[in-house]
């Protein structure tokens, strides 16, 4: 593009005030679309509404670790695993627990990689895998009592996004934006920042079977440069901003025309407005994801510019303008479209480091950032992956999965700060206390903005259906 | 309190019974009560809001009756009763966010021991789960069998062209109105095409019908588009939304290369027109049903793909459970695509709405899980089977495996000639060994959990299954492959693993073997030396393993010193291993010279057989294959899961169908088949009082925007009703008494006046005031023809037949061959949408943002958004970019000597079916007067992409 962004966006908005006074009051005053509401029956059904109950929350940003962090070398510290470290064991181990039914399966324990320390004024531990992160444990909340569905990727990871490990649900954030709408109508409600298109692609911020409005939209994907992120047909390389500015009045022309001839009516109002919506996302959007316009220190924060942390941190910086610009859910993924995705170390563990040096700056900063602007108190951070990985080694330097038992963190939005809820076993293998399952951290979030999850259905194939299926509690011991 | 101790205690006096047992009330009250009220009644009571398991824990009687899984609390019994099996976190774990403390749970075995005290009154009943009551369910009206009805009579015969017309006339006679004038001649032609064929009729074909708009000339356009192949292409991806056909798996995008053979068979039932009921039959028991022809084999083997096209989670660990999920979303699909029902609801629990018990849906449930749909592995895979060939190919592929067997049994003698030479017997076999024909107990390593990046390889024989791995000496320290092997009985067994040799092996390649007690041993192999257990497998020691903990042999490549191997892993039991029988006494040392000459003119022939023969299979006709499924070798009734949980069996329910849905005499099956051709006849017959109604209300549906049943997957008692019940009952008689053919439903609904109608009315027409005057705005009573938006396809393949570029080419695979996986995937082809590859990861944007059907669910009914990303789609989308461009390189190509004028004219017609308006003329002749000559090609690309994203070019009257 020749032009500078700004100068399009102006001109784009003069385009639309015109076009506002004119023709396209029609559709204002007919928002109520009739293909919406056949949909929906409501009139606008991105138009923010009002929660269940009051919100503590108004938005999610998701850090999504894909491929299973290893909770005990990072937030989990089991001294016993140090004295322990080479013992052989039995353990009902998941993997052999599913496909054998085996119990107490001999494992070689294996002691966390990285050292741990109290940090901040809450003490809590935190391993040196992550030194920028424990920072910040006074803003963390910490479940160490994670427990979920799916010992392999794929099913664990639509059970992290959409609580089913194999039947089409919809995703998380379709959920979310389906019951409380968003507060930007010039973009998406709801982000994948670089989805993977690996586990389930599509399906982790899919609509399933409710409406195509509540689809998550991919901005940009796994595997290539995030300073390249853009949304699919937001911009036309092929034509200067003039000719599209004309194409666009053409295109209003004829439609002003064809609208009338047919009478108008609430779903030709609906196409109409869909136009009018487009143009004016392709005048935000860009503005929104382009990242070039901060400061050098803010750019800095997330370690933009430094070869270990440039693409994370602009997904980053990327999720805290989408947040600001009020996106109601962000996926933030740090993947790969592989079988063993990024943090799957079944072999050399050692490799952890190298993932945790390309998140670790980028997400300090986020939290930071977030603080200073006074976006974290009504903005939920939850951090985690699919599921943890085991005490015991896999090879001679590997973890496997562990659905049973792992940590995800929250900050933000409703939920203490610098605290620590539940536990695994001494080991770090199985959650014991204060269990958490996948069920439950979605029940909870949902309550945190003001959702209550068992009111939150939608009537397909002839029943209701709900993210938490019949399941899920509110963790109420960590709100605020 | 009281009343307790009395049942308990029989004739002991109120007194006594207190006396004696007050430690024990108190046990209840003390530590008993208080842990059930606090931990329990969330979930567990009739005070909670939901109820677990169906389990209620706050009355005695609740407490022993127990719940779906038996009772709780057996007195006297701990460890009959599931209470403490679930506090102890053994089959259940109870409370779901921990475990209660030690002391908690030995509370409550001493409380069960003692006799479980319960002092709680039971005036509240426990609810008792109701049955359902089949008979009353059958009142439903799509429970009944359709019936004849004779086509009403109406005041204005004149208006109908057949039988339809009347039904829909007398309904709209009763309330008063009449119906919509008929659609204008060019209106109707381009509706008639789009439906019928998917594709917009050229100027030329809307001139054919508009110079002579009779319904005499409007049927034999209707019977020639009937024959255009391109009605199999437009009518089979209808179906393909019922069959959520899809050609990758989500998890991984792994490609169903096979698939596309579904897709051209669906083509070529809607253009043969297969009847409707072997349609079905097929899909469901093709390769169960005879077959005449091998063409007719092949088809019907093809049509069973169908039941293998499921999303499926090969990944799960737990494979009954995959494998019962597998079979719900059989029963899915099947139950919605042919029977509208939703009978995947009644796997937990009886249907809260419809009269399905869940014994129905294991009675069906047991008929697919007599069928074997994916081969079980770490990550699972589906069935392929081979077709047969033509006659003449046929031929030539046993002639040339009678061709491989000569040539064989010629090596094999040579082996045996050998044999006692070469007492190690380096080379048993030559190709790949089944694991099944081997003694103990064998892992492969397709079944083995695999770190790293592993080759896949054929090329060193022999080997155990399908293939072995090796590392390719690369990436020291980081790949292993870690067998666990089950121990069928505590024992000594030795361990063997195979391997192929080869000079480039490492010599160094540690094994580490876990055996009984988690004691881990390693072992070192050179994999340069020949395996000495027939060539094949190389043993590692004995070892004890116990029956509870799996044998796990762990092969790495760590400081590997070249290729490392991994194919199987064997465990003999001791007392087996003698899998040979011990090597033949030496030959005399003088023969030695003798032999060792013979023995290498013996070699050197074997070598150039070995060529031979491997040139031989280089060169064989294939068989071409096909997903399918195929029959279990042991047929059986499934158990009713409770709670729809595969390791919570209940009894058994003997196979059998809906029973709402069934007239007749009860099923009888065949005890050598799954059950699934009884299946298919029941669904596809006359006799069943869903699928015709099913059928021809989906054509309805595609035909005229809206169902008669408008939830054309739901008729159940959520579904809607049918709007016109007598209409809906005559069509699925007639369809059934015309041999169940499509092409005579189709063509008798779109040459009724009713389709015929105008849809421009906003309001009925009153002819007659009625007392009750309800409105009908969407049109339910059908007094005008419905406005429609065009689905994803026809908006493709009319944007492709305007730029003039769309390929008629017709059948076969369109995705590369050997494709790893769908991901970002883009077809840039020019062949009609319904041969764009259905990958399930990479969509074309356009399918995405205009609706197409999800390919993961049976979609008979799509629904039509109106969202922003359509418009960002016509505004910028790099097909509509080129392709208008091309539209407009087109006409400018053939109207060089036409002034603006004539040539807008045809580009209308051409993108629109009409010609502009006056203000559409000014609008766009203005546009192409504001570019200069210079710009002329890129105004009309712009003109083009602008029709494109009109509201007329949306939308079908």
């Amino acid at each position: 593009m020749m032009h500078a962004p700004a100068s399009r966006f102006v001109s784009r908005r003069t385009a639309l005030k015109n076009t506002a006074c004119g023709f396209g009051m029609l559709a204002a005053s007919g928002l109520a679309a009739e293909a919406a509401r056949a949909e929906t029956g409501r009139a606008n059904p991105l138009q923010a509404r009002q929660p269940h109950h009051a919100p503590r929350a108004k938005r999610v940003i998701f850090l999504f670790m894909q491929g299973g962090v290893s909770h005990v070398d990072s937030f989990d510290y089991k001294p016993l695993l140090e004295k322990r470290d080479g013992e052989s064991l039995g353990f009902d181990d998941a993997r052999a627990l599913a496909k054998t039914g085996q119990r107490g399966v001999s494992k070689t324990i294996m002691k966390s990689l990285w050292k741990y320390s109290r940090y901040g004024q809450s003490g809590l531990w935190a391993s040196d895998l992550f030194p920028e992160m424990a920072r910040h444990v006074d803003k963390m909340c910490f479940l160490h009592s994670m427990h979920t569905d799916g010992v392999a990727h794929g099913p664990a990871t639509l059970f992290l996004h959409c609580g089913a490990t194999s039947l089409i649900r919809p995703s998380m954030g379709s959920w979310i934006t389906y019951g409380l709408g968003t507060e930007n109508q010039n973009l998406p409600g709801f982000v994948s920042i670089s989805p993977s298109a690996g586990n389930g692609g599509p399906r982790n911020y899919g609509n399933a079977f409710l409406p195509a409005v509540f689809q998550g939209t991919a901005l940009g994907s796994a595997g290539r440069p995030a300073k390249d992120a853009m949304i699919q047909d937001l911009v036309n390389a092929s034509r200067t901003p003039d000719q599209q500015q004309q194409q666009f009045d053409l295109i209003t022309a004829l439609n002003k025309e064809q609208y009338g001839a047919r009478g108008g009516g609430s779903e030709l109002d609906a196409v109409i407005n869909s136009y009018e919506l487009a143009w004016r996302m392709q005048g935000a959007a860009p503005e929104v994801i382009d990242t070039s316009s901060e400061s050098q220190e803010t750019r800095d924060l997330y370690g933009i510019g430094q070869p270990k942390t440039d693409n994370f941190g602009r997904q980053c910086l990327m999720a805290r303008r989408l947040c600001e610009a009020g996106v109601r859910y962000i996926q933030v993924t740090y993947g790969d479209n592989g079988a063993n995705p990024a943090w799957d170390q079944h072999g050399n563990m050692p490799k952890h480091k190298e993932h945790a040096l390309a998140v670790d700056q980028p997400i300090a900063g986020l939290l930071q950032d977030l603080d200073q602007r006074g976006l974290l108190e009504d903005t939920v951070v939850w951090w985690g992956g699919e599921f943890g990985r085991t005490p015991y080694a896999q090879g001679s330097d590997g973890r496997d999965h562990n659905p049973g038992g792992f940590t995800v963190w929250l900050a933000g939005g409703g939920v203490k700060a610098g605290h620590s809820h539940g536990a695994t076993d001494e080991f770090g293998h199985k959650a014991v206390e204060g269990k958490v399952h996948m069920h439950d951290l979605h029940a909870t979030i949902l309550h945190l903005l003001g959702l209550d999850h068992k009111r939150l259905t939608y009537r397909y194939a002839g029943r209701d259906f709900r993210l938490t299926d019949v399941h899920g509690r509110v963790v109420q011991e960590i709100l605020a | 309190m009281l009343a307790a101790a009395i049942v308990l205690l029989g004739s002991l006096s109120v007194r006594a019974a207190e006396n004696q047992d007050r430690a024990v009330l108190d046990l209840f009250e003390a530590k008993i009560r208080p842990v059930l009220i606090a931990r329990c009644y969330e979930c567990h009571s009739q005070e909670g809001e939901e109820v677990h398991g169906g389990l209620l824990l706050d009355t005695r009687a609740a407490i022993r009756a127990g719940g779906d899984s038996g009772p709780a609390v057996v007195p006297g019994k701990p460890d009959e009763s599931l209470l403490l099996s679930a506090l102890r976190h053994e089959d259940f774990e109870m409370p779901p966010d921990g475990k209660l403390g030690e002391d908690v749970v030995a509370d409550f075995t001493r409380w069960i021991e003692t006799g479980a005290h319960d002092p709680r009154d039971d005036d509240a009943a426990t609810p008792i789960a109701q049955s359902i009551d089949i008979e009353a369910g059958r009142q439903h009206w799509s429970y009944q069998l359709p019936r004849e009805h004779k086509p009403p009579h109406v005041s204005d015969p004149e208006w109908s062209q057949n039988a339809i017309d009347r039904f829909v006339l007398h309904r709209l006679e009763q309330q008063g109105w009449a119906p919509a004038g008929p659609a204008k001649p060019d209106v109707l032609i381009r509706r008639v095409y789009y439906d019928l064929i998917g594709l917009p009729p050229t100027p030329e074909q809307i001139d054919e019908f508009v110079s002579d708009p009779t319904q005499q000339n409007y049927e034999a356009i209707v019977d020639r588009l009937l024959d255009s192949p391109r009605f199999g292409e437009r009518w089979a991806r209808h179906w393909l939304d019922v069959a959520r056909y899809g050609e990758s798996n989500t998890l991984r995008g792994t490609v169903f290369g096979e698939a596309w053979r579904y897709r051209d068979w669906a083509i070529d039932a809607f253009n043969e027109d297969l009847p409707f009921d072997q349609f079905i039959q097929q899909q469901i028991a093709g390769d169960l049903l005879e077959a005449e022809t091998s063409e007719q084999r092949r088809k019907q083997l093809t049509a069973t793909t169908l039941l293998a096209l499921g999303n499926t989670n090969f990944e799960n660990q737990d494979k009954e459970q995959l494998r019962m999920d597998v079979v719900d979303e059989q029963l899915e699909t099947v139950g919605g695509a042919f029977l509208a029902q939703t009978i995947t609801c009644a796997r937990c629990h009886d249907h809260k709405f419809d009269p399905i018990p869940t014994a129905d849906y294991y009675a069906l449930a047991g008929i697919f899980r007599n069928t074997r749909t994916l081969v079980d592995a770490n990550v699972s895979r589906w069935i392929e089977v081979s077709l047969p060939a033509p006659p003449e190919v046929e031929n030539e592929i046993q002639l040339h495996e009678e061709r491989v067997a000569a040539k064989r049994a010629e090596i094999a003698a040579i082996r045996e000639e050998l044999k006692p030479s070469t007492a190690t017997a380096q080379t048993r076999t030559s190709g790949p060994v089944r694991a099944e024909s081997l003694a103990g107990i064998v892992v492969d390593n397709t079944d083995a959990f695999v770190v790293g990046a592993w080759k896949e390889s054929q090329f060193a024989k022999p080997y155990v299954g399908a293939s072995y791995i090796h590392d390719e000496a690369m990436g020291r320290g980081e790949k292993s492959i870690s067998y666990e092997v089950p121990v069928p009985k505590d024992g000594e067994y030795e361990v063997r693993i195979s391997y192929t040799i080869g000079s480039n092996r490492a010599s160094n390649v540690p094994v580490a073997v876990t055996s009984a007690g988690g004691k881990q041993t390693k072992v070192v192999v050179d994999q340069r030396k020949a395996p000495g257990i027939d060539g094949l497998f190389h043993a590692l020691g004995r070892f004890p393993f116990k029956a509870n903990e799996a044998a796990q042999i762990v092969i790495s490549n760590q400081g590997a010193d070249g290729h490392v191997i991994a194919d199987a892993v064997q465990l003999v039991p001791l007392g087996e291993s003698q899998s040979r029988p011990p090597a033949k006494v030496a030959k005399q040392p003088e023969k030695q010279q003798e032999n060792q000459q013979q023995t290498a003119s013996l070699k050197t022939k074997l070598k150039q057989l070995e060529e031979e023969l491997k040139k031989l299979q280089g060169a064989a006709p294939r068989r071409e294959q096909v997903m399918s499924v195929q029959e279990r070798g042991e047929i059986e009734n499934s158990p009713i899961h409770i709670r729809g949980n595969v390791h919570n069996l209940g009894s058994v329910a003997p196979r059998g169908f809906l029973q709402v849905a069934t007239y007749g005499e009860p099923p009888e099956f065949n005890d050598q088949q799954s059950g699934r051709r009884e299946l298919a006849e029941w669904i596809a017959s006359d006799r069943n009082p869903l699928t015709a109604r099913v059928a021809v209300n989906r054509f309805w549906h595609w035909l005229f925007g809206a169902g008669l049943v408008r939830t054309t997957d739901n008729f159940g008692s959520v579904g809607e009703l049918p709007s016109h019940p007598e209409l809906l009952d005559y069509l699925a008689v007639q369809f059934q008494e015309e041999s169940w053919s499509v092409k005579t439903a189709i063509k008798r609904m779109v040459c009724s006046r009713t389709y015929q109608m105008s849809s421009q009315a906003k309001e009925p027409q009153v002819v007659a005031q009625q007392v009750v005057a309800e409105p009908d705005p969407e049109n339910r009573l059908l007094w005008r023809a419905n406005r429609r938006r065009h689905d994803a396809e026809s908006i493709r393949d009319t944007i492709l037949s305007v730029s003039g570029r769309l390929s008629l080419e017709m059948y076969g695979p369109t995705h590369r061959k050997g494709m790893g996986n769908d991901y970002d995937y883009r077809y840039d082809g020019l062949r009609r949408s319904v041969y764009v590859p259905a990958f399930r990861n990479s969509m074309p944007e356009i399918f995405e943002v205009f609706d197409f059907a999800n390919p993961s669910m049976v979609v008979g009914t799509r629904t039509t958004s109106t969202v922003a990303p359509q418009a960002l789609f016509m505004m910028n989308n790099r097909f509509v970019v080129e392709e208008s461009e091309e539209a407009a390189k087109r006409l400018l190509k053939e109207t060089s000597d036409a002034t603006d004028e004539q040539r807008l004219v045809l580009a209308y017609r051409r993108t629109l079916g009409r010609t502009p308006t006056p203000r559409e003329q000014q609008i766009s002749l203005k546009f192409l007067a504001d570019h200069d000559a210079g710009q002329q090609q890129q105004a009309w690309s712009s003109l083009f992409q602008a029709m494109f994203a009109s509201i007329d070019f949306r939308y079908l009257d």
